[in-house]
């Protein structure tokens, strides 16, 4: 599993790669969850209750960069492109729970498609945590999946 | 075939990095936007109860949703402290436009506020439906709960129900949403502090107390 990671991250391209998401990742989800703001001052602010979903975003931003980095490199290396898809897939579910429906995409959302937006934007919130689990788990899986793969490959290739 | 899913793999990673990017410049637009059409805020025109002394030189015109997480984030953290702060030595005082769009009960609740009002309890009303608040429609602003939360404050629960069933106050809060989204809020909670020369500055968000505290100086 190491040798992944060494073949991986050694790269040069990759390593940055894997940052450039994970902190995009992070601060997008951070401001549109209101853990960052902008204005009138640039504030971090967590309270107690909402400390366990910030964690979340930060282990999704982090697994994020990591499998998607790894998958393009397995990608360019194998011509699979099935496991971008899932490790997507995972960044997605995870990122989309974090769209607060008391925000302007919510807002967006409810007011441009109105019931339907508006129990979409509900079961996103009211389900933020259990989705973002979810969506950790596929990043995990893919993690362990693609760790594995990547040895082989290379062998193969 | 292999270059065929190569290339449509690449065009979903582009297409979500767009997504991304134009929510998040679409967030910013809308905050700016929101700021600056904030210069001109006719509050007068809304119709809502005031919190502290009418001579106070500083109003905070709060738009929120009693269904809505950041506003009960904001509540729960930082009004109490204004309260003591501000409100309670009658430099500041507090008034909440309502801006149900988050589903049914949001509606209900602001309505049922209103009503509650009806009977000097527009304030303690608005306490209990944010230390009551749970998930989106789950069921916790139901037509039962909100006269169950009535009967606890000691409100004439006749008067409060006919004044709810009837929706007595629907043009009302319908009213305050579209005054609300007209001068440009797109979300909740969302903040306009208006001093007595008419100099105002928006807090978007459900922002820390010292950010309040900075604003507030800078307007007093």
């Amino acid at each position: 599993m190491q040798t992944s990671f060494r073949l991986v991250f050694t790269k040069y391209e990759y390593f940055i790669l894997s940052i450039v998401i994970s902190i995009s990742l992070f601060f997008t989800l951070s401001i549109i969850s209101e853990y960052i703001f902008l204005e009138p001052y640039l504030v971090f602010s967590v309270y107690t209750e909402t400390a366990f979903n910030f964690l979340l975003v930060l282990i999704l931003s982090i697994l994020a960069g990591i499998v998607v980095s790894m998958n393009i490199f397995r990608v360019k290396l194998a011509k699979k492109s099935k496991s971008v898809g899932a490790s997507l897939t995972g960044t997605i579910i995870g990122a989309s729970a974090g769209v607060c429906s008391c925000g302007p995409i919510g807002f967006s959302v409810i007011t441009t498609f109105g019931t339907a937006g508006s129990i979409a934007t509900a079961f996103l919130t009211n389900y933020e945590i259990p989705l973002r689990l979810i969506s950790i788990g596929i990043l995990i899986i893919m993690l362990i999946t693609t760790m594995r793969a990547i040895p082989a490959e290379c062998k193969i290739n | 075939m292999k270059n065929g899913k190569k290339y449509t793999v690449a065009g979903v990673g582009v297409a979500i990095v767009i997504a991304i990017a134009i929510s998040f410049t679409s967030y910013l637009g809308q905050f700016e936007q929101a700021e600056n059409q904030g210069d001109n805020v006719p509050t007068s025109t809304f119709q809502a109860p005031f919190l502290g002394s009418q001579s106070a030189t500083l109003t905070i015109v709060e738009i929120g949703d009693y269904q809505c997480e950041g506003c009960k984030e904001w509540f729960d953290h930082t009004r109490q402290k204004i309260i003591d702060n501000y409100i309670d030595t009658g430099k500041v005082n507090l008034t909440f436009i309502d801006m149900a769009f988050l589903g049914v009960d949001s509606f209900n609740a602001a309505m049922a506020s209103y009503c509650a009002g009806d009977q000097e309890k527009y304030w303690d009303y608005h306490v209990m439906l944010y230390e009551h608040q749970e998930g989106i429609d789950s069921g916790w602003a139901s037509n039962e709960r909100l006269k169950s939360f009535a009967f606890t404050l000691d409100l004439d629960i006749d008067e409060f129900s006919h004044c709810l069933d009837s929706k007595k106050y629907y043009n009302q809060v319908k009213l305050n949403l579209e005054k609300a989204t007209g001068i440009g809020a797109d979300r909740t909670p969302t903040f306009i502090l208006v001093n007595a020369s008419g100099e105002q500055r928006q807090i978007i968000g459900s922002q820390p107390y010292n950010v309040f505290e900075k604003v507030i100086e800078s307007l007093l």
